[in-house]
């Protein structure tokens, strides 16, 4: 079911992205009498925050720009009334210069909403009243959500808003969308306009003569012949012209290839005017003329601020030191170091607890359960399987709880900042970070949104490279098998081991996409320019909720999908069992032995209590040696399964990178999801030792296992991290890319890690 | 002596330091942003580079005649810059096509 889930989220993301936004069903459920409302704004304004709030909606809330890639829908009743509320990507403009700004301007003009709630930060009024200005030249019906008045109160910023809303002509609502304070009345009054069915009327603003001249020519022209008018008004396309919208030229192309023409025509002869007079294009005098509405505005009383306007914020001050060249990157170090101490000193007793509490299960199931196949499901697929992913998940918390800090706090977005020289030497782009960081570049995320959230991405080369790569990350499904072997055979310095593989896996994905870029993924480097969100203080409440999003996330994904992938391959390691002939032999052999000694004795062992009991010195001899037999069986049982059969067929492949076939069957496992790895590694370590009190922890087994070492280990620690994508990120990298570029990552990245695990092994063992 | 105090000091004795290690040619700058090696006040002369490069920048308000604050100088490199109240992280592709003189 959550693969379904998943599959429908990357459906209806690349519905999206391919501006076909459809109603959704809920909105269809409705009545006539509901209403539905747009929230838009600036990356940062609070427009997630306010959603939340509104419709109880849990998602996710990041101080990163554009984090709100997809747009997003929820509903909740005011006064009776039923509002559908969407949240739309946070956009700097309305002109097509990004993914989010072309997702936001389709939904106004295809879906067109009823009212739009544009959420203005009141601390930073002028840059925020720039896309008002683009939502009145657009005419859409207009709220304005003037949020975090609390924040600029204490910068000493005063705002009338009633002045505010008398020059603009719109309702202006002050609220603190962290609080909810003031959202009934900004709810009230989007009401108040989508009831009020007023048409959509675009504001006029003067861009100066030269260009007003040419606006009202094309403004003819586009009326006389209709043209897009269906979508757009006439006002709005003839500013798109001039700015040279992309995406509206290729628009004015498909409808009327001969005006499409004319317009670029005029325009281009604006465009060489202005150049050749001002050195300017026509888009800079367009958006000057827009600052110059908003000053003209601002200045007439709306905004006092009772401090000195030239002084840094105190957001500012802290940006010297945590950016600065020298300071700046320590400084990152030490804070990424400190993350991982608290992950993995604080989750050291929760994590026991939780193994103690699957040993506890086991045992329980051992005492209840009858011998036979239903037994051994239990303890062998189901509880060895999942309670090895889900005894993680107190650490899983503990990491997306630290992550959640440094995203919120809105350290993350300076990482980006300080990473884009790094990146930029790979090839990539600092907006390149996030999808990194997303998919585990701090160990505990997942690919999945990590491939998604390359969409902000906008060039195309560096959006592929980066796709391709993230998946090399060491996302929270391989923390837990890295934790595993770090904790069995490097148990002395498991931070410092933690620390160095992510230092790894960071060098190889960088490498790989500085290799991509140079040979398959050429190009020239993108522009990096980013708004920083100002350092804000975390709400515990919002930490809670992002913990526990992800970390619900992950014991959805061991409840169902490793649940189900655990019984499968339970069933592939079961199955088809001994011919009758060798269980034949096997049960002689028993016999024998048991035959072997007096009554008394067999009588003892049959009748053996582990917890009162204590066998004497022949009763021992003989458990023993029957264990023994029990052993050799169930191990060729499982060489003779499907699953053994598929393993022993790599192994002489395999085997140069230390691997034998029970490791291969793990490895093909961690395809269907890289948590399955430690699920099949503990029921194939487990299927001759049926008897749980007797068993030792996953780890133990491994490091009492001839076939393993610590060479073996780094090869398989290697192999874990650079292989295969596990099968969502797969068809996540087709939807957002092909499925030609899915296998190429699938090969790519399973060639790379069995080379690079072979150098290591051989390297390794003949240093000793 | 009161906290008040004592930061005024400091903030007068960091002032001394910084005029010491500034040379002139970065106090008084005209010419590309990423060649900026003091923190303050820029005027914004000239955006150049391709079109829509200066489009994304006239956007976020990087227009001529508009003054800035230069928070992170990082010479040669990318830069943070304070205008219309938002703070950019420029790289130094950018920088390099964003010509000021320092006010």
């Amino acid at each position: 079911m959550a693969v379904v889930a998943v599959l429908y989220q990357i459906v209806t993301a690349e519905k999206q992205t391919n501006n076909n936004i459809t109603t959704s069903v809920i909105s269809k459920q409705m009545s006539d009498k509901s209403i539905t409302v747009a929230l838009a704004g600036n990356p940062n304004a609070g427009k997630t925050t306010l959603f939340n709030k509104l419709t109880g909606a849990r998602q996710h809330v990041g101080n990163y720009p554009g984090i709100t890639v997809d747009h997003k829908e929820g509903y909740f009743n005011h006064d009776g009334r039923e509002i559908v509320i969407t949240d739309l990507p946070g956009t700097y403009s309305l002109t097509a210069y990004s993914v989010e700004e072309i997702v936001s301007r389709d939904f106004l003009t295809t879906q067109r909403p009823d009212v739009v709630i544009n959420i203005v930060d009141a601390s930073n009024l002028e840059r925020n009243l720039y896309l008002t200005t683009q939502f009145l030249e657009m005419g859409v019906p207009l709220v304005i959500a003037l949020n975090m008045m609390d924040v600029a109160k204490d910068r000493g910023i005063e705002i009338k808003f009633a002045k505010l809303a008398e020059l603009l002509g719109i309702p202006v609502v002050p609220i603190i969308a962290r609080s909810g304070k003031g959202t009934d009345e900004l709810i009230r009054q989007a009401i108040r306009i989508a009831d009020s069915d007023k048409k959509w009327i675009p504001r006029d603003i003067s861009y100066g003569e030269d260009l007003d001249e040419v606006l009202m020519e094309i403004i003819a022209a586009i009326e006389k012949a209709s043209f897009l008018t269906e979508r757009y008004h006439a006002r709005f396309t003839a500013i798109k012209y001039l700015e040279h919208d992309d995406q509206m030229l290729t628009k004015g192309q498909e409808a009327d290839q001969e005006l499409a023409r004319q317009l670029e025509q005029t325009v281009g002869t604006i465009s060489d005017h202005l150049l050749k007079t001002m050195d300017v294009y026509p888009e800079a005098i367009i958006a000057d003329h827009r600052y110059g509405f908003i000053k003209s505005i601002i200045r007439q009383g709306v905004m006092t601020h009772k401090f000195d306007t030239d002084r840094l914020y105190t957001s500012d001050k802290i940006d010297k030191v945590l950016t600065n060249r020298l300071l700046g990157p320590l400084v990152m170090l030490g804070i990424l170091f400190g993350l991982y101490q608290f992950t993995f000193s604080w989750s050291e007793l929760p994590v026991a607890w939780m193994e103690g509490l699957f040993s506890w299960l086991g045992a329980i199931v051992e005492t209840t359960l009858p011998d036979g196949m239903l037994k051994s499901m239990v303890i062998s697929g189901v509880i060895d399987g999942v309670g090895g992913v889900l005894g993680f998940v107190p650490l899983i918390m503990f990491m997306f709880f630290g992550i959640a800090i440094l995203e919120d706090s809105g350290y993350l977005a300076r990482v980006a900042f300080m990473m884009d020289r790094v990146f930029r030497m790979f090839g990539l782009h600092g907006s390149s970070v996030m999808p990194f960081i997303v998919s585990g570049g701090i160990a505990g995320g997942c690919a999945v949104p990590g491939v998604m959230a390359t969409r902000t991405l906008r060039s195309p080369k560096e959006r592929m490279a980066t796709l391709l790569t993230v998946p090399f990350m060491n996302c929270g499904a391989k923390v837990p098998v890295l934790v595993l072997l770090i904790g069995a055979f490097f148990a002395d310095h498991k931070a410092l081991y933690m620390f160095l593989f992510t230092m790894l896996a960071w060098l190889v994905a960088l490498f790989a996409a500085k290799f991509l870029r140079m040979t398959v993924l050429k190009g020239e480097a993108t522009p990096f320019v980013m708004e920083l969100p100002p350092y804000r203080f975390p709400t515990l409440r919002g930490l809670i909720i992002h913990t526990w999003e992800r970390t619900w996330q992950y014991i959805k994904k061991a409840g169902t999908v490793i649940l189900g992938i655990s019984i499968l391959l339970w069933a592939l390691m079961t199955f088809p069992g001994l011919p009758q002939s060798e269980q034949d032999t096997f049960n002689a052999a028993r016999n024998t032995i048991t035959n072997s000694y007096s009554e008394a004795v067999q009588r003892e062992v049959m009748d053996f209590n582990d917890n009162t009991d204590v066998l004497s010195e022949k009763a021992l001899e003989l458990k023993n040696r029957l264990k023994e037999i029990e052993q050799e069986e169930s191990g060729l049982t499982l060489r003779n399964s499907v699953a053994g059969r598929i393993g022993s067929f790599f192994e002489p492949v395999s085997v140069y990178a230390g691997f034998d076939w029970k490791t291969n069957i793990a490895m093909l496992g961690g395809f269907a999801a890289k948590e399955v790895i430690i699920s099949t590694l503990g029921t194939v370590y487990s299927m001759g030792d049926i008897d749980v009190d007797d068993a030792d922890s996953l780890g133990k087994r491994l490091v009492k296992d001839p076939s393993w070492n610590s060479v073996v280990a780094v090869s398989a620690l290697i192999f874990i991290m650079f292989y295969a994508p596990c099968f969502v990120t797969v068809v996540c990298i087709a939807k957002e890319a092909s499925w030609k570029w899915a296998f190429f990552s699938m090969a790519f990245n399973t060639t790379f890690a069995f080379f690079a695990s072979v150098l290591v092994f051989q390297i390794g063992n003949l240093l000793g | 002596m009161t906290l008040k105090e004592l930061n005024k000091k400091c903030s007068c004795f960091a002032r001394k330091l910084q005029k010491g290690s500034i040379s002139e040619k970065c106090r008084i700058h005209h010419g590309p942003l990423s060649e900026s090696c003091q923190a303050g006040k820029i005027k914004i002369c000239k955006v150049t580079g391709d079109r829509k490069l200066c489009a994304r920048m006239a956007s976020l308000g990087v227009l001529p005649g508009e003054e800035a604050e230069l928070i992170c100088p990082q010479k040669g490199s990318q830069c943070l810059l304070k205008i219309h109240g938002g703070t950019l992280s420029l790289d130094q592709t950018t920088s390099n096509n964003i010509i000021v003189q320092s006010v």
